[in-house]
């Protein structure tokens, strides 16, 4: 029985289908208006998705970012290079790695490059996910000037090993291009961390913070406060926080841009359920005597209705594989990623929101279509024919 | 066959009226009708007299104000729109003057619309199709879109769709009063032939007394109540 039933909904699928196709023109006027919605929508969602993963902790967290007390700006955190051996002496602590920070723009911005100086020796036990794609370590250790680019600033400036690039008055050379599960690390160039000091004012044994991992992400808050308090007395005193607070905290500005464009997003939505409310609407008032003739033959009102709802759901899902597709190809091409306090974050666009970009679709096209669906089923067939 | 068994519309006190505006409007007032299985009745009447109201009653399009209303054994008049929808696929084809196919959809296409929400397979509704389109002289336009059509090429296809599923009764709003002579008189041709050959029952509304002389039977109607009977 169910595949009774089953059958008959595919072939009222192939029957709106057919609706939908043999009227181009319209078809895709509404196609392409739902697509801009979508695509609207799948960038503000991947905006918010990519500032949830860079800031919502997770109990897999494991780093935390020492940086200068009551300072928010990587120009104006120094701390002194030696804290790095008291840092490493501390319970909990896996492993800590100093960090330089010299970046294009410090406000927020789409187009930022950060340069994070760091002890060539340390890098691979500080950061063993990250993995080279292209180039090799050994061009990097070798070459004071070396950079390892992350994929998606390689990507964006179309750089590859042996190009040489320029930002914030420094010039390094591409020794390897590197991927690294965490989003951040493939927004930033890493260089050499003496190579970084003497480009910038400060000089020599002068760093922006330490990035610091636990042995467990339970210990986070223990560690924080045992290195703040170790530094507390100390004329560079610490606030140590796990690195998504940190992200959190210093990129106050990116927050506060990305949090408004959930009201585009909902925005977005809305002009979608519009569009194809009208649009299925305007199709059930031109075909008032068509309704009436199915119904006249033997169809019942529920599967007239469901052909209604079905031009809808296939509006709305064919209008979204439009928009959530190109949106994911821009955003793929484009590599775009926002920069704030030396802060970056790739606008990566992931499955979750893809698929729920294109669930949502199909949705709003069914809930579009509910009004004139009902409409179309309860309108007397007489009266229907008549008009 | 007893003759009640014989009997395919029986109507009784038939009375159908509604609402326009704050007037209270009468098409049909207490209308008393049989029609026998294999019968081609022809209904004419001036326009108002009730023969399109009275043939979208019997097509269970529409429902009675008050009477009986009993169409291939079944009261009709007492089915919810689900019934009367299920009941309208296994027993009714209708035929509209102005042929109502959709345009976007094949000749094919258009007289395998009845069969989409029965349980036959793909094939079996092909064959169906194909051989229903052969009977109306069309195998070879089935892939032919209506615009592609002549008007009585259109008309061939809307009686194919309505004889697509077998129903027992055909009910006609002028199938020839779009058409010019000779389409109108193959059409008329065709329809007594499914009388004669395949024992198809017809209730046919004309204004043309040459379609009426094709009927067995035919009925005037005037304002509601039937006037007259005469042999086709």
């Amino acid at each position: 029985m169910m595949n009774g039933l089953f059958s008959k909904l595919l072939r009222m699928t192939v029957l709106a289908s057919k609706q939908l196709i043999r009227h181009r023109v319209r078809t895709l006027l509404t196609l392409l208006g739902v697509a801009s919605g979508m695509f609207l929508f799948t960038t503000v969602q991947t905006m918010q998705r990519s500032l949830d993963k860079s800031t919502k902790l997770q109990a897999s967290d494991t780093t935390l970012v020492v940086y200068r007390e009551n300072r928010f700006c990587p120009e104006t955190s120094r701390l002194p290079e030696f804290y790095l051996d008291e840092i490493a002496r501390i319970d909990g602590v896996r492993e800590v790695i100093p960090v330089k920070i010299a970046v294009s723009n410090c406000g927020a911005s789409l187009d930022v490059i950060t340069f994070r100086g760091v002890p060539a020796d340390r890098l691979s036990n500080y950061a063993p996910e990250m993995k080279l794609v292209d180039g090799s370590f050994e061009a990097w250790r070798a070459r004071d000037d070396g950079a390892l680019v992350g994929k998606e600033l390689a990507a964006k400036r179309g750089l590859k090993p042996g190009d040489a690039f320029e930002a914030v008055g420094v010039r390094v050379v591409v020794s390897g291009i590197v991927d690294s599960p965490l989003p951040q690390d493939n927004s930033v160039a890493y260089v050499h961390l003496p190579f970084i000091q003497q480009a910038s004012k400060h000089g020599l044994g002068v760093v922006t913070q330490f990035n610091v991992r636990v042995n467990d992400g339970a210990d986070l808050d223990a560690v924080s406060n045992l290195i703040d308090d170790r530094f507390r007395s100390e004329t560079e005193p610490t606030s140590t926080q796990p690195e998504k607070a940190f992200f959190a905290q210093t990129a106050r500005e990116l927050i506060d841009l990305i949090s408004f464009t959930r009201w585009i997003g909902l925005g977005a939505v809305l002009a979608v359920l519009g569009l194809i409310g009208n649009a299925v609407l305007l199709v059930v008032r031109g075909r008032v005597k068509e309704n009436a003739i199915l119904q006249t033959i033997g169809f019942p009102g529920v599967a007239v209705a469901y052909l209604v709802v079905c031009e809808g759901a296939l509006l709305g899902f064919g209008g979204s594989l439009l928009g959530v597709g190109l949106a994911s190809l821009f955003l793929k091409l484009r590599g775009l990623s926002f920069g704030n306090e030396g802060q970056v974050m790739a606008l990566l666009p992931d499955a979750s929101v893809l698929l729920s970009g294109m669930g949502l679709a199909l949705v709003l096209g069914m809930v579009a279509s509910l009004v004139p669906a009902w409409t179309a089923m309860r309108r007397p067939i007489v009266e229907s024919l008549r008009s | 066959m007893n003759e009640n068994n014989n009997v395919l519309i029986r109507c009784h006190e038939l009375t159908k009226n509604y609402k326009k505006g704050n007037r209270l409007v009468t098409p049909l007032e207490k209308l008393d009708l049989e029609v026998k299985r294999g019968e081609f009745l022809a209904l004419m009447g001036p326009s108002g007299s009730g023969k399109t109201t009275l043939l979208n009653l019997i097509a269970g399009i529409d429902q009675p104000s008050e009477g009986v209303l009993e169409v291939c054994g079944e009261d009709i008049g007492k089915l919810s729109r689900s019934k009367l929808a299920r009941w309208r696929a296994a027993h009714v084809g209708y035929i509209f003057q102005l042929y109502h196919l959709v345009p976007v959809l094949t000749a094919f296409e258009n007289v395998e619309l009845p069969l989409l929400l029965s349980n036959m397979s793909r094939r079996d509704r092909r064959e169906r199709v194909e051989h229903t389109l052969s009977l109306v002289g069309l195998d070879g336009r089935m892939h032919h879109y209506p615009k592609e059509l002549s008007g009585g090429q259109e008309q061939r296809v809307a009686i194919a769709r309505a004889l697509v599923a077998s129903p027992e009764l055909l009910v006609a709003d002028e199938p020839t009063g779009d058409l010019d002579r000779e389409a109108a008189d193959s059409v008329l041709q065709l329809l007594h032939q499914l009388v004669e050959e395949y024992d198809k029952t017809i209730v046919m509304v004309t204004h043309d007394p040459r379609a009426a002389e094709r009927a067995g039977r035919l009925l005037h109607l005037e304002k509601g109540r039937l006037l007259e009977t005469e042999a086709g």
